[in-house]
């Protein structure tokens, strides 16, 4: 091992909780990732090969998964593969010190690994079994296949992007994902909430088999253009935009403005310079302004095309108008605010560069959350690996 | 201990959020079966409760997702009472949750210090955009600004275009998270008996979406914006078909795959295609298999392409509008998407359960938005005691409001 201290002991939330991670995808990983920040001793079973995620994109230029690097951290790593009779004894050894088993294998291998939920409720009773799979392991498509890309659409939210300045450049284009993983990170953070919830009620309930899915999980947090839909609208990625406001191009980066209130909207008017236009009487009334949206539109964007961010972003928040730098990576790595929350763990890579990996999503101010190593070698823990 | 309950079952949440991701993420807590109070006032109502002309919508809502579960009470946060009976609806909750901005708590007396001691062992949420501590704490921010701040923005987008707005998805993934690190707190509180303040930005929600490209970028590499591409699967994309706006996605990432692709399409001679054999050189050639895609897709049905696809093992889903998803049989049998109705409420679908359990599987919507004020006979007057009388003079003074 790397001499780095992995005692997930401590008084952190989750402590003395170990997790079996199964993870092609990176639902499974995601929801591993976050249980393991939280205290918890998180187990990857990896086939001999390595996880196919050690090699996912986007690559280091040393070749290293800079993605693998950020979800593994903190893990632990052993060598099994349940379809063969070794390797189902090591999955049992494993599983039997283990509160919570997370698993993607698609519903249709699992027989063959010993992972089918009535085998594993028998052999681990007091098990909390999560399984993650795109679209679940119940239900008409439950058989489906599933990407990133295929899953953001078929939760509706896919269907609904880009709106704003991105759609109004580029109407006829297909509509866009969001960066990376954004779905299968919902259903990690729906698989680690229901890991947690099920484990919550063991001491009554025992173990017990939960299914989720991306798809529903991406849903969950897409409710809101259901609930449009049940109001009588069907949304459309070019009608869902805020009529003013939006991403505006300033003399050097991109910004984004949005005032939803009056006081704000005043703000705004001080920002530009008190310009004659926005004095006409009828913009005084936020419906009309709606309305007029276009044309205020055209009047802010001739206003930030001769004005530096940081100089709007900077007088926008002393007059109380919500803008906001659309930073790049590099800018959040080194963001002045980002680096005073302590967001960033330095981890050595393979190469033994050391990079900047993101703790955590949230802060325990109690017990501060910490990374306690980067991505684990294949096999480590596997016995005959050196120690 | 084998009844079916829900997993949350006992769990009391004292919820002083009121917009977006907070309301959200104790939602989410409710469908697991905790005990959700709202504490809002006639002055500081839900956000769901007046018009937001903005979205278009002119006036409140009738059904609201967010407080559906939550039961509702009212206390005017200005009068140094109703904090007192803030206070004691803390002592008896497992869960305190709020999402003022920073600082707002501490001045009205509700700071985690002070809930701490009404509640020693109590699970305290804060959310907010930018956090409890740090130079941008003081910022406001709604989903866009924190997609923007956190990273996201930028990373998303044509690679030729602008970065892109996020929207309620990005509220809701902080609320999500919320729920979890609050049930993590539990577990901690049940083995340590301690209290725990959790602090949730939503824009590091943002940052954690990019956690790859951060890597990348402290080692001074430039993190590239794929748009709809995939750096190694190819193909990749969103393609037109014969109806209009109905978009095909599909993803290919190994070599069975896109042989399948190529026989469901009838064109297998681009199997032995020397451009196309391997994943590495598909992705040397994303460029031109983009092309051919887009010109063999665009005659087909985009919906029997799908499920053909899928028969195949090709990744494949129609880009879905809300119709679909509400008309979907999948998403009805998981009870994902669920039925609702009552009074001045037409049947309409609603997003139910976040997770199927086999032993506690009493979890969903099991009723919809609160009226303003509407349980106050069981929380003040069952919970905390509180005579009529009692209630009918707060009420005179405006403490109750």
């Amino acid at each position: 091992m790397d001499g780095i201290e992995r005692d997930k002991g401590g008084n952190l939330p989750l402590a003395g909780c170990r997790v079996i991670e199964r993870s092609r995808t990176i639902a499974s990983a995601y929801a591993g990732r976050l249980l393991s920040v939280m205290g918890a001793e998180v187990v990857m079973l990896e086939p001999a090969a390595g996880s196919p995620l050690r090699s996912a994109p986007p690559l280091l230029r040393s070749g290293e998964s800079a993605l693998f690097a950020y979800l593994a951290a903190g893990k632990r790593s052993l060598v099994c593969d349940p379809a063969t009779e070794s390797g189902r004894a090591v999955l049992d050894q494993a599983l039997a010190d283990a509160q919570v088993l997370i698993d993607d294998t698609p519903v249709e291998q699992r027989g063959a690994s010993g992972l089918a939920p009535d085998d594993i409720a028998a052999r681990f009773p007091a098990l909390v079994h999560v399984s993650v799979l795109p679209f679940g392991a119940s239900g008409p498509k439950s058989g489906w296949t599933g990407e990133e890309i295929n899953l953001i659409h078929a939760s509706g939210e896919g269907f609904l992007l880009p709106n704003g300045f991105s759609q109004e450049l580029f109407p006829d284009r297909p509509p866009l994902k969001i960066y990376g993983h954004f779905a299968g990170y919902q259903g990690g953070a729906a698989a680690a909430l229901a890991a947690l919830s099920a484990l919550w009620a063991a001491p009554e309930s025992g173990g017990q088999y939960v299914d989720v899915s991306v798809q529903d999980a991406m849903l969950l947090v897409g409710a809101f253009a259901l609930q449009r839909l049940g109001d009588g609208s069907l949304e459309h990625r070019a009608t869902r935009r805020f009529r003013y406001g939006g991403v505006f191009k300033t003399k050097d980066a991109f910004i984004e403005l949005l005032t939803l209130e009056q006081r704000q909207w005043d703000g705004l008017v001080k920002l530009l310079g008190d310009p004659d236009w926005a004095k006409e009487e009828a913009l005084q009334d936020s419906l009309e302004r709606s309305r007029r949206g276009d044309e205020i539109n055209t009047h802010i964007r001739t206003w930030m095309a001769e004005h530096a961010a940081d100089d709007v972003v900077r007088m926008a928040q002393e007059l109380g108008v919500p803008v906001g730098k659309y930073y790049t990576p590099e800018d959040v790595v080194n963001g002045a605010h980002e680096n005073a929350r302590g967001l960033f763990e330095h981890i050595a890579m393979a190469d033994g560069r050391e990079a900047k990996v993101l703790k955590a999503p949230f802060q325990f101010a109690e017990t501060p959350l910490r990374l306690t190593g980067g991505a684990p070698a294949l096999g480590e823990m596997s016995q005959g690996a050196a120690p | 201990m084998s009844s079916p309950k829900a997993p949350l079952a006992g769990v009391r949440i004292a919820d002083f959020t009121i917009h977006a991701a907070g309301p959200f993420g104790t939602h989410v807590l409710s469908q697991l079966g905790a005990e959700c109070i709202k504490i809002e006032s006639k002055t500081r109502p839900d956000a769901f409760r007046k018009p937001h002309a903005v979205y278009g919508r002119m006036t409140a809502a009738t059904f609201d997702q967010v407080s559906a579960n939550k039961l509702s009470v009212r206390l005017n946060l200005k009068k140094p009472e109703a904090i007192d009976i803030a206070k004691r609806l803390v002592s008896i909750s497992d869960v305190a949750s709020e999402s003022f901005r920073p600082g707002v708590l501490k001045r009205l007396g509700l700071s985690f210090e002070e809930l701490r001691k009404a509640k020693p062992d109590i699970v305290m949420l804060s959310l907010s955009s930018c956090g409890q501590y740090g130079p941008d704490s003081h910022f406001a921010g709604y989903a866009p600004l924190f997609g923007a701040w956190g990273g996201l923005g930028a990373m998303s987008g044509y690679t030729d275009g602008p970065p892109v707005e996020m929207r309620h998805v990005m509220d809701h993934a902080a609320g999500m998270h919320a729920a979890l690190a609050v049930v993590a707190a539990l577990h901690q509180r049940r083995r340590t008996g301690k209290a725990q303040h959790i602090d949730l930005a939503a824009r590091e929600i943002s940052s954690a979406m990019i956690g790859d490209a951060l890597v990348q970028a402290s080692l001074g590499e430039t993190p590239e914006r794929p748009g709809n591409g995939d750096l190694i699967m190819a193909p990749h994309g969103v393609y037109e078909t014969a109806q209009e706006d109905r978009w095909l996605t599909l993803a290919v990432r190994t070599d069975a795959q896109w042989i399948a692709l190529t026989r469901v399409l009838g064109h297998e001679e681009a199997a032995s295609d020397p451009r196309f054999v391997s994943v590495n050189a598909r992705a040397a050639h994303r460029a031109e298999l983009d092309a051919l895609l887009g010109e063999w897709l665009k005659p087909c049905d985009a919906d029997i392409m799908a499920a053909k696809l899928q028969q195949a093992g090709v990744s494949a889903h129609v880009s879905w509008n809300m119709q679909d998803v509400a008309d979907d049989a999948h998403l009805r049998a998981r009870g994902s998407v669920v039925e609702v109705s009552a009074t001045n409420i037409p049947n309409r679908p609603v997003v139910g359960a976040p997770a199927r359990f086999s032993k506690t599987q009493d979890v969903g919507i099991r009723r919809l938005t609160p009226e303003l004020g509407q349980d106050e006979d069981y929380v003040f007057g069952e919970l905390l005691g509180m005579s009529s009388a009692q209630r009918a003079d707060l009420e005179t003074r405006e403490v109750i409001l």
